[in-house]
């Protein structure tokens, strides 16, 4: 097996996504990096067919491939797992499983049918009941799900557009092994994702994009910071942070007695100084993002924020930020000027544009945001979205409560999220943020609260944790 | 500006496209498309009294369309617009036939009631919706069913006339009763007022103040209004009250300015019509004005048809119906936009 991909090119408009892409791998897992906009992704929908390129062709094993369909792509042994699972969440597995199979006809013997499809999920060790419906499974299941039956099809290459990003630890585990199996099979992986941890522990070579060409052909052993510093040429820096900054104030969080692991059923208070930046550590699935967000609705348990003076905080006091961007932050339809004039609907009722446009041109300036006022919010990036949000804090002082504020985004677009969050430090009384992310927990927080599924598993400061500590307290191990 | 300058020039030629379309299918129908829309406009707007027959229909017709928008922007489908109109007109019937009915201030009252009628009828759509989780389509049809049952109770029950009961109508409201009107002709003028001033504050309210914009922000993401500190439900039952009030409005019309009495079916349909219209126009309140004038025009014309050229009155429902699905589809093809872009080119 060996896929060599010669020349490819492709514009959109004027935007070049991808310009005289040479990549040719042999065996094994090849990892695709780039920022966000790199061209990753049109090259990933290149190969699978799903558009053609403007120059440039695709050999496998010296076979041309015919581009621009996906009928010929799959044929020849393409299979793509997109980031987010393409199922029938109403069908059961199986039948998922047969919509989707080459088997010109697979009713016709469906006990046969079947009998192939458990011999495959016996091969690699999955066991999901095929009876129940798909949207019963977790995502990573689904993934594997979807996984078998691109091999059942008979892939040869696969592709995998970031299919962690959704995956518990264990999940990961499990799907990394069954990957590194499949590789002694001579099938060909090309991983696509951000996440440098994951690209060092599983892939062999790795070819790095920027602004749509290929800059670096690297392969192991790798060093994380050469990828970076490859990745983000003249771009990398580490945030500035004022680790001595010191408030005399202090606020309390009332744990309730049910939220603790093992329920002791009495309540639990913990003092904080102004301005501590406070992480929820938990793993997918688990409802660290729920109480961020139980801060702000007291929907979800009894835990809750008081302050020295006793007096009810305000809902106004919070900002919360949701993780999903687009369905629960943003609308869709507005554009940027109306999310501004929205904010500031809660202080007047007649709107004065004029000076709604001053206040925005400035907060786009100082967040960096790519749109101008009037793209609606659909338009932009994850990451100016994201950065849309963050302006959209009030200027007074709050209780940021940010669910995993940088899901989805580059190293670089993280970094300078970051860098907008900690610069509030001083000023507001707390920042909550949730990640799945052990490490992102690990360098930014002051406190670090573990979550392990609905519970609160611990809460102390950073310094007196480690980082083990903190994974064992999150996989629910005390 | 630039952009406003643009929209008008798309819709400008997606109507003339539209237009064609429907030249063509009147055609193929072996009629003849331009005695037709002749014989449309001088029946619309031939002479002053049948404008005012025009405005006559109009009114209803523009002032369910605007109440739609407070709806549509809030992302609820109004269905019950009929059932608003109804009760708009019952409460004017009302007010018609209580010891008001025969002083001069009966029309003002009537529009005090008709708003309140309305507007109780649209809020019953609204906490169906925010406390009951009850889809507004559902409670919208059902409420107009029960709105036009309790026209009909009324009709032939107490409101019934002397001596016969008849579906045809409750008696004709004392003169005093009826919408204002100046001159010979009796042009509208009170309706005409009502209209404009309706409109206007309208586009102001969706321009210039904070709960029109909410109003909009419910209806795209009714999950992200709390993280900027509102409550899309409140917004919910604002809009159904308010498009409920407005369409009550209608229904004032419809009794007082153009039967002068209630009749069973007193909407006319008027508030189906209108959705179309605010689909057409995508919500814009200039376009709205616009398009359900076109609209009102085209019944009136369309009477006479028959009279004129011996075809059959459906024909103006053929006309409607092809203007609304020709003109959705154009949408969707954006051809305006490729046809606009090549005309700049083309003039540089």
């Amino acid at each position: 097996m060996k896929i060599e991909i010669k020349n490819i090119s492709k514009k959109f408009g004027n935007l070049v996504a991808n310009s005289e892409i040479n990549i040719s791998i042999n065996n094994g897992i090849h990892a695709l990096l780039g920022e966000n906009g790199a061209g990753k992704s049109t090259l990933v929908k290149i190969i699978s067919g799903q558009i053609a390129p403007d120059n440039g062709e695709i050999l496998i094993d010296r076979e041309k491939l015919i581009l621009g369909s996906p009928i010929e792509s799959i044929n020849s042994g393409v299979g793509l797992l997109n980031q987010d699972p393409l199922d029938f969440g109403n069908l059961s597995v199986l039948e998922t499983f047969l919509v989707g199979i080459k088997d010109a006809n697979p009713y016709r013997n469906l006990k046969q049918t079947k009998e192939n499809i458990l011999r495959i999920f016996q091969k690699y060790k999955i066991n999901i009941d095929f009876s129940q419906k798909t949207k019963n499974l977790s995502i990573g299941e689904r993934q594997q799900v979807e996984l078998l039956r691109l091999l059942y099809n008979g892939a040869k290459l696969i592709i995998l557009d970031e299919p962690t990003s959704a995956f518990s630890l264990e999940q990961k585990k499990m799907m990394f092994e069954t990957l590194r199996s499949l590789t002694k099979e001579g099938i060909i992986i090309i991983f696509v994702s951000h996440k440098l941890d994951e690209i060092i522990e599983l892939c062999d070579t790795a070819t790095i994009l920027k602004s749509g060409s290929v800059i670096h052909s690297i392969s192991k052993p790798f060093d994380s910071q050469d990828i970076i510093e490859k990745m983000f040429e003249n771009t990398s820096s580490k945030i500035k942070r004022d680790k001595t900054f010191t408030n005399e104030n202090n606020f309390t969080i009332l744990v309730s007695g049910k939220d603790f692991l093992g329920r002791n059923t009495e309540d639990i208070e913990h003092r904080f100084s102004y301005g501590s930046v406070i992480g929820i550590a938990g793993l997918q699935g688990s409802s660290n993002d729920s109480y961020i967000k139980n801060f702000f609705t007291n929907e979800f348990s009894k835990t809750k924020l008081v302050l020295d003076s006793k007096v009810t905080i305000p809902k106004k006091t919070y900002y919360y930020m949701p993780s999903d961007r687009i369905e629960k932050g943003l609308f869709r339809d507005l554009n940027v000027l109306e999310h501004f004039g929205l904010f500031k609907s809660s202080e007047t009722r007649f709107l004065n544009w004029n000076k709604i446009k001053n206040i925005s041109s400035k907060k786009i300036k100082k967040f960096n945001i790519r749109a101008n006022f009037s793209n609606e919010v659909s338009e932009l990036s994850g990451g100016n979205q994201q950065r849309l949000m963050l302006s959209l804090m009030p200027e007074n002082q709050s209780i940021l409560l940010l669910e995993q504020p940088t899901r989805g985004l580059d190293f670089n677009s993280a970094e300078n999220i970051w860098e907008m969050i900690l610069s509030r430090k001083s000023k507001d009384i707390a920042i909550f943020f949730s990640s799945t992310d052990i490490d992102e927990i690990w360098e930014y927080s002051d406190i670090v609260i573990s979550v392990s599924g609905k519970s609160i598993v611990n809460i102390n400061y950073k310094k007196e944790l480690t980082k083990d500590k903190v994974i064992n307290y999150v996989s629910g191990i005390v | 500006m630039n952009k406003n300058i643009q929209l008008i020039q798309i819709n400008f030629i997606r109507l003339v496209l539209t237009l064609a379309i429907i030249f063509f299918v009147l055609t193929l129908f072996g009629t003849s498309p331009i005695s037709i829309f002749d014989s449309i406009i001088y029946g619309s707007m031939g002479s002053y009294s049948k404008f005012i027959r025009t405005l006559i229909v109009w009114a209803p017709i523009s002032l369910a369309s605007v109440a739609l928008i407070y709806t549509f922007s809030a992302g609820m489908w109004n269905i019950g617009i009929e059932g608003q109109i109804i009760m708009g007109a019952v409460g004017a019937t009302f007010v018609a036939r209580s010891f008001f009915g025969d002083t001069i201030i009966s029309p003002y009252v009537q529009i005090l009631f008709a708003l309140g009628f309305g507007g109780f009828w649209g809020l019953i759509c609204g906490v169906l919706k925010v406390k009951g989780n009850v889809h507004e389509i559902f409670s919208g049809l059902g409420l107009d069913f029960v709105a036009s049952g309790i026209v009909i109770y009324l009709i032939i029950g107490p409101w019934k006339r002397e001596g016969i009961a008849s579906t045809s109508g409750t008696d004709v409201f004392d003169k005093a009763s009826w919408i204002p009107t100046i001159g010979q002709n009796e042009f509208p003028l009170l309706l005409i007022l009502i209209i404009f001033v309706i409109y206007i504050f309208s586009f102001f309210i969706f321009k210039y103040t904070s709960f029109g914009l909410r109003l909009k922000a419910t209806g795209v993401n009714e999950d992200a209004a709390e993280r900027f500190y509102f409550s899309s439900g409140k917004y919910i039952l604002l809009s159904f009250f308010i498009a409920g009030a407005i369409a009550g409005l209608a229904g004032f019309s419809q009794a007082s300015g153009a039967y002068h009495k209630l009749v069973p079916s007193i909407s006319g349909g008027f508030g189906f019509l209108s959705i179309l219209i605010v689909l057409i126009c995508s919500r814009n309140i200039f376009f709205t004005l616009i398009i359900s004038f076109l609209f009102s025009a085209l019944i009136v014309g369309g009477s006479q048809l028959q009279i004129k050229l011996g075809l059959d009155h459906s024909l103006i429902g053929i006309i409607q119906a092809l203007f609304v699905l020709s003109w959705l589809i154009l949408e969707k093809l954006k051809l305006e936009k490729i046809l606009l872009s090549k005309i700049i080119r083309s003039n540089e």
